[in-house]
């Protein structure tokens, strides 16, 4: 298991080296984070979503749970540093 | 010993709507997993709304209450802070750059003010999560370590709540609206965090058994690494939840999914121009406009809504006898009701109403309580409460035969007082109240026994 | 020739060929024929009763959608609520959406049929159809050989006429890439035309959902459906819909400027080249001017593209933790699923940060600024879409080679514009696609030049 991650994690680099190669001698240029120039889109705050289709959702939501509680919670792990006390 | 503290607090801003998406925000009301869609519980695929607008702008307001610039005209991008852990429905927090820094609060430098998401509700001993609370938007403020004392951070910690109360804008203190990382170090020793302390309480209690803590290893000489540690209200004591603290990377990048912001100059002198004046320069304005006592400003500046009522009030009424009765009767009459300001019913006009009656002697301050007291349960004029409790002001020539008749019927009092026992005087007095029915003023009772007595 | 978009719409629009009936026959060419091609994951159970109440609607006279009947394969990683969003992987194997995607919620408000699920590339992370949980797909256009990725499934769907249209998506190549190797019609669309609430991130300032088709009426039908201005989300171009269909009534590339660049020639395979070259002069015959462009740094922006996507899809998997739903994806991912991982954790290290994610940011800034230049001179730029022809299923190649198939179509998602393909010939019987790169919202001028190439056959 250990080799094949280090292959993995080898290979990964490859294109690292070749994106250093061929940005070796480019300027320092401003980075574009977005494909879309765009700054301030807020939304209003207002009346929230509708309960009917909260509800539908929360059903489903529940139904892919690995594992859930007869109150709807999610059960997940329980905090390991706790449970050294 | 010298202790830096600092903090970095964690507020819930009051919105209808979430952060990124449009769920209700009354987390605490409904069952587990009832205020949630595919944004807030990070399934698959799912992307952010816009930012809620109301959220941004109470940040602003916060962040200016507290004397900080705010970072105009530069972009201001919403990052992806990630970790791994079991209420962070994304695997990453969304939160922003600074939008503020450089103010200050009782001495205390704030550093940096910024906009997050709460993530949900993690039991880690039931080990279940509920994401209800995921997305609810909060502000950040965080502290430069200028605290020197658990004391001086408490009286931080209330002074900051009441600033963050002045805007309107934020969920009330209680049931952990209000969260913060507390950080301590003493001189010798590395700095300890101690994480999602819930109450003001419990942050001078986690302080305090810190120092103690730290002070007892430094001086057998042991180290105090640098750490964080949770604090277990219960038990008050914190306990280690890293046993080495890696700085941990959260690989920030920019979210791909939310345009950033650029905060407009003029937009945010708007704000500046509409919030509420902050409670710190309020209470120097009290003082030196109505020339009343820092005691008193203290007390009307502790909500703002008990300041805006004293300043209507006192446009009507000598502002000296409305802030005495401000600090002493009517905050006696809210505690004593459990009430806090802004459910107070009563017009301005009706609270200056009774106070004229009291200055111009048509009340005795004692009647004027339980007239206030009335006030605040059933608001209505002030004639009418007092006819209805049957207040009328006793007249003198209906007083004087009721001291005539007590000194007649205590005469070992009345010799009493002759022989010097000033006491006397006030049973005396007490027993002309329980004959007036408490319709007469006690001092002016006693000033009548004492001619009545001494002309004898 | 097998019947065009339109020509089909039409009959079951005036009743000649029911819902129903063009959903059993999908069903049944798929029963037929998917078991070799392996196109798609899962089928809609419902597909049969949802046509029929388009037949219901058409029988009672009442409006129906643009798409009517017509049966549409999703690909894997779009939220079809009911169905699973596997993203062609273990991680996801059993995850059923709980809600749609908002491209599906337009198919559905045009009374589309979502026939399926198709397979794909692992999490979109290929251009060959080869690393998919569920096992790889053929090209029905080249059997034996690779269909190109990521859309795998849907182009090989499109390929086969197993259903009328699907959604692609398309991050450095993966909708026009595969549209070249099975030689159908793809595009991606501009940066922000279509929402891309429910799907599940590659690279997010990348991605993009389109339409593969066999026809360019079928591409440009499907664009409109999905694309234009959505509240649901923060990231989109504030533009109204766009009735493509009515603006491809101009045939004309009359006095059209088509932009083709040495560097192309300078990267792809000779054989391809000569049928491109062979369709650009048809371009020439038909009225176009051709210009030459400069793109000097178009190579570069490969290795970038990489890094770009690494880091932007290390951030978008750490939702699959295991805790909600499916399983935690490091424990059960393929190789090149972890490789990209692996890479992005890396470089997205603090002290990483300027080196890698950041110097490419700017490396994205130039090829973006020569492409968007180019556009002053020119109104589409015409060449190839790969730079080799698909290799046979199942030959080994390293990561380096395979990435090496996006070099053409990785500038067009790094500068936000769109881009088709459609078929230009054949080379030893595989199939050659011309890409077509266009402006930010282009989509008219890149359709009307497919459309052109399509016609002059």
């Amino acid at each position: 298991m250990g080799e094949r991650l280090r292959e993995i994690e080898r290979s990964a680099e490859e294109i690292i080296q070749t994106f250093l190669k061929s940005t070796e001698n480019l300027p320092e240029m401003k980075e574009t984070y977005y494909s879309l120039e765009a700054y301030n889109v807020v939304r209003p705050d207002g009346e929230p979503s509708p309960e009917e289709e909260r509800r539908k959702f929360r059903e489903r939501f529940i139904s892919i749970m690995p594992r859930s509680d007869e109150k709807g919670n999610l059960r997940v792990e329980v905090a390991t540093w706790l449970k050294e006390r | 010993m010298n202790i830096k503290i600092g903090f970095e607090v964690h507020q819930q801003i009051a919105t209808r709507r979430k952060m990124y998406c449009n769920c209700p925000t009354n987390y605490q009301d409904v069952p587990p997993n009832t205020n949630v869609c595919p944004i807030c519980t990070g399934m698959p695929g799912a992307k952010p709304l816009p930012p809620n607008q109301r959220a941004v702008e109470a940040a602003v307001e916060i962040a200016l209450m507290l004397g900080c610039r705010v970072y105009t005209n530069q972009t201001i991008y919403i990052q992806r802070k990630h970790y791994d852990y079991p209420d962070l429905p994304s695997g990453y927090q969304r939160t922003s750059l600074p939008l503020a820094g450089g103010g200050s609060l009782l001495g205390v430098r704030i550093r940096e003010i910024h906009l997050e998401e709460d993530p949900g509700q993690y039991d880690p001993l039931g080990g279940n999560v509920d994401y209800n609370r995921s997305g609810i938007p909060l502000v950040e403020i965080v502290t430069e370590p200028d605290m020197k004392s658990p004391e001086e951070a408490r009286n931080f910690l209330r002074a900051l709540v009441r600033v963050l109360e002045y805007t309107g804008k934020v969920r009330p203190e209680a049931g952990g609206a209000m969260r913060a990382d507390v950080n301590i170090s003493l001189e010798g020793g590395g700095r300890v965090e101690v994480k999602n302390v819930n109450s003001i309480k419990g942050a001078y209690r986690a302080l305090r058994y810190e120092v103690i803590r730290q002070r007892e290893k430094l001086k057998r000489g042991l180290s105090v690494e640098r750490e964080t540690r949770a604090f277990l209200e219960s038990q008050m004591v914190t306990v280690p939840m890293r046993v080495k603290e890696t700085e941990e990377d959260y690989r920030y990048i920019p979210d791909p999914d939310i345009f950033p912001l650029i905060l407009d100059e003029g937009w945010v002198e708007k704000i500046r121009e509409r919030m509420a004046e902050p409670p710190h320069l309020r209470e120097s304005r009290l003082i030196s406009e109505y020339k009343i006592t820092r005691a008193a400003a203290e007390v009307i500046v502790s909500e703002r809504e008990l300041a805006d009522l004293y300043e209507a009030v006192a446009r009507e009424v000598d502002p000296k006898l409305v802030a005495i009765w401000f600090r002493t009767r009517l905050k006696k009459v809210l505690n004593y009701m459990k009430l806090r300001a802004a459910d107070i019913k009563f017009t301005p006009a009706q609270l200056a109403g009774l106070l004229r009656m009291v200055r111009d002697r048509q009340l005795t301050p004692e009647q004027g309580e339980l007239v206030l007291r009335e006030l605040a349960k059933h608001p209505a004029e002030p004639e009418k409460i007092i006819a209805r409790l049957g207040l009328f002001p006793i007249k003198r020539e209906e007083l004087l035969p009721i001291i005539a008749r007590v000194i007649e019927e205590n005469q070992k009092a009345v010799e009493d007082y002759r022989s010097g026992k000033e006491e006397a005087i006030n049973f005396l007095t007490g027993k002309v109240l329980q004959l007036t029915g408490r319709r007469a003023d006690p001092r002016e009772i006693t000033r009548l026994l004492i001619e009545k007595i001494g002309k004898k | 020739m097998a019947e065009g978009t339109l020509a089909k719409l039409a009959r079951i629009r005036g009743g000649e060929l029911s819902a129903a009936e063009n959903v059993a026959s999908a069903l049944e060419r798929i029963q037929e024929l998917d078991r070799r091609i392996n196109s798609f994951i899962e089928l809609n159970p419902n597909a049969l009763a949802e046509a029929e109440a388009v037949d219901r609607k058409i029988k009672r006279g009442e409006r129906v959608g643009k798409l009517a009947g017509l049966t549409i394969g999703v690909k894997s990683n779009i939220n079809v609520a009911g169905l699973r969003a596997t993203c062609a992987s273990r991680t996801l194997q059993n995850y059923v959406s709980p809600y749609d995607a908002e491209v599906i919620k337009r198919i559905r408000a045009e009374d589309g049929i979502i026939i399926g699920m198709n397979n794909m590339d692992e999490f979109a992370c290929g251009s060959s159809g080869e690393t998919s949980a569920f096992g790889p797909t053929d090209n029905p256009a080249a059997p034996g050989h690779i269909p190109g990725g990521s859309s795998s499934g849907g182009a090989a769907a499109i390929a086969a006429r197993l259903c009328d249209l699907c959604l692609g998506t398309d991050t450095g190549g993966s909708i026009r890439n595969p549209a070249s190797h099975c030689g159908i019609v793809g595009l991606k669309p501009t940066y922000g035309l279509v929402p891309r609430q429910g799907l599940i991130d590659l690279g997010m300032s990348l991605d993009q959902i389109g339409p593969l088709s066999a026809d360019v009426a079928g591409t440009a039908l499907l664009l409109e459906t999905i694309a234009g201005r959505s509240d649901n989300e923060c990231i989109m171009l504030k533009v109204d819909r766009v009735n493509y269909s009515e603006l491809l009534r101009e045939k004309s590339l009359k006095g059209m400027r088509i932009g083709i660049s040495e560097k192309f020639s300078e990267l792809t395979d000779p054989a391809i080249m000569k049928v491109i070259d062979g369709q650009i002069e048809k371009l020439r015959d038909l009225g176009a001017e051709i210009v030459e462009v400069d793109l000097p740094n178009l190579e570069r922006g490969l290795s970038a593209y990489y890094l770009i996507v690494s880091v932007e899809f290390f951030s978008g998997t750490r939702k699959f933790d295991g805790r909600k739903y499916g399983r935690r994806i490091e424990d059960v991912c393929g190789e090149e699923v972890l490789r990209r991982i692996l890479r992005g954790r890396y470089i997205s290290q603090k002290e990483y940060r300027g080196k890698f994610y950041q110097r490419a940011l700017q490396v994205r800034t130039l090829v973006r600024r020569e492409l968007l230049a180019a556009f002053e001179r020119v109104d589409v730029i015409v060449g190839p879409t790969v730079p080799k022809l698909p290799h046979r299923l199942g030959t080994k190649i390293t990561p380096m080679e395979m990435y090496a198939y996006d070099y053409l179509t990785v500038p067009a998602n790094l500068a936000g514009i769109c881009a088709g393909v459609v078929n230009a010939g054949r080379v030893n019987g595989i199939p050659v696609g011309l890409q077509v790169q266009g402006r930010v919202l282009g989509e008219p001028e890149v359709l009307r030049v497919m459309q052109a190439l399509e016609a002059a056959g």
